[in-house]
């Protein structure tokens, strides 16, 4: 195999990890790895959180060099736990560099329904509501709330809105939602259920994962992913703060202003 | 009883969350009983009369020594059962509180929950630190 497939395997194997939200060291450990079985060649891998340069040189040959600008992230263990396997198997020597390309190539992002997605997004609000004070009543309102964000993702999904401003409509709807439940139900506790209903939405991979980066060492993508759990919390809050504010505007002498 | 019910609804909610970020279907159950031994650890603690940050600390340290045996015992990497473990302990709530009482007018107890949200940010980092290098020592030892 040339040096030019080694490089392009190694870049498509850090690409798929690093969209789906693998630590950016980790990503370079395993394009390092992938390429020090080209053999005796200088090897480099320099990943960022939205970009991936290799390179592989050889004295008395031109390097080669690849690069690949990464757009969207997501979160996705499963990919991650597949490229671990698959690159851990190609430098024991287990599998060719052609069946790596394959195998790489033939990773498959959603391995749940859409059912099954949607109940465990009413899944987390209600199971959180005990942890946070909440009892039977809590539990239950916590769950419908978990239905509307169910809805609302989908929705969102389909009409395939920014990242930013779905957590906000999501964060306002839990919290219009929770607010109008309460109304309904005076004896609720509503801080309890908002708390629950904005966990699926709080930015607890990328506070992780920039902790994780940074203490290795990698501060522009530790940096860049601290940033991007303030951005998402500030949009949950911002979510938040709108959804109770107009609640409590049209629906006066309820809420709690 | 409230701790049974607490520890119970970890698991569910975090074996939920591991489905949201399309956890391995063989790593679910692992990655909810990581997050119900850091929700337990948590209201167990605050039922001590421990305070949150503390409680938070404590949590955190324990759901990534889990994370990590885990992640030695099942063979995957450590973030499987770190990302949807750690999510009892991430600061929602703070973050929530400080919110409301912005909205509600009241700045001292608003920076007092963003305060307190930005320590508990602070010490799950610590935590997840101190797990990491304990870890790492090991393997190199090994070697």
């Amino acid at each position: 195999m040339d040096d030019k497939s080694t490089a392009n395997m190694a870049v498509l194997a850090g690409e798929i990890m690093l969209k789906s939200g693998a630590e950016t060291y980790r990503v370079e450990d395993t394009i390092k790895h992938i390429l020090d079985t080209a053999g005796t060649a200088e090897t480099e891998a320099l990943v960022m959180l939205t970009g991936i340069i290799v390179t592989i040189d050889r004295p008395g040959e031109e390097a080669v060099t690849v690069m690949r600008r990464v757009h969207d992230r997501g979160t996705n263990m499963h990919r991650i736990v597949e490229v671990n396997e698959i690159s851990r198997k190609y430098c024991a020597g287990e599998l060719s560099a052609e069946e790596t390309w394959e195998k790489l190539n033939s990773i498959k992002g959603k391995q749940y329904s859409v059912r099954m997605y949607n109940l465990a997004t009413v899944l987390v609000p209600a199971g959180f509501a005990p942890l946070f004070g909440g009892g039977i009543r809590e539990i239950l309102a916590a769950a419908g709330i978990g239905i509307v964000l169910a809805v609302l993702m989908t929705i969102g999904k389909r009409v395939r809105i920014g990242r930013f401003i779905l957590n906000m409509i999501c964060a306002a709807g839990a919290a219009v939602a929770a607010v109008l439940l309460q109304l309904w139900n005076p004896l609720l506790n509503m801080d309890t259920v908002i708390i629950s209903g904005i966990m699926p939405l709080v930015p607890g991979v990328a506070i992780t994962n920039a902790i994780r980066d940074t203490l290795r060492g990698d501060y522009i993508s530790g940096g860049a992913r601290a940033l991007e759990a303030f951005v998402t919390a500030a949009a949950v809050a911002i979510g938040v703060g709108v959804g109770i504010g107009l609640t409590t505007v049209f629906w006066q002498g309820g809420g709690l202003l | 009883m409230e701790l049974v019910l607490v520890t119970v609804g970890c698991f569910l909610a975090v074996a939920g969350f591991a489905v949201l970020v399309e956890t391995p279907r063989k790593y679910i159950l692992q990655a909810g009983f990581a997050g119900a031994f850091g929700g337990w650890v948590y209201f167990y603690s605050m039922q001590r009369g421990l305070d949150t940050v503390p409680a938070c600390f404590l949590s955190a340290l324990v759901i990534s020594l889990v994370a990590h045996i885990f992640a030695r015992i099942f063979k995957a990497p450590v973030t499987v059962f770190l990302i949807a473990g750690i999510l009892p302990t991430v600061p929602g709530a703070g973050m929530y509180r400080a919110v409301y009482y912005i909205i509600a007018d009241d700045r001292a107890r608003s920076s007092y929950y963003l305060l307190q949200t930005l320590e508990i940010a602070g010490v799950i980092a610590l935590a997840i630190f101190i797990v990491d290098t304990v870890f790492r020592i090991r393997i190199k030892r090994k070697k």
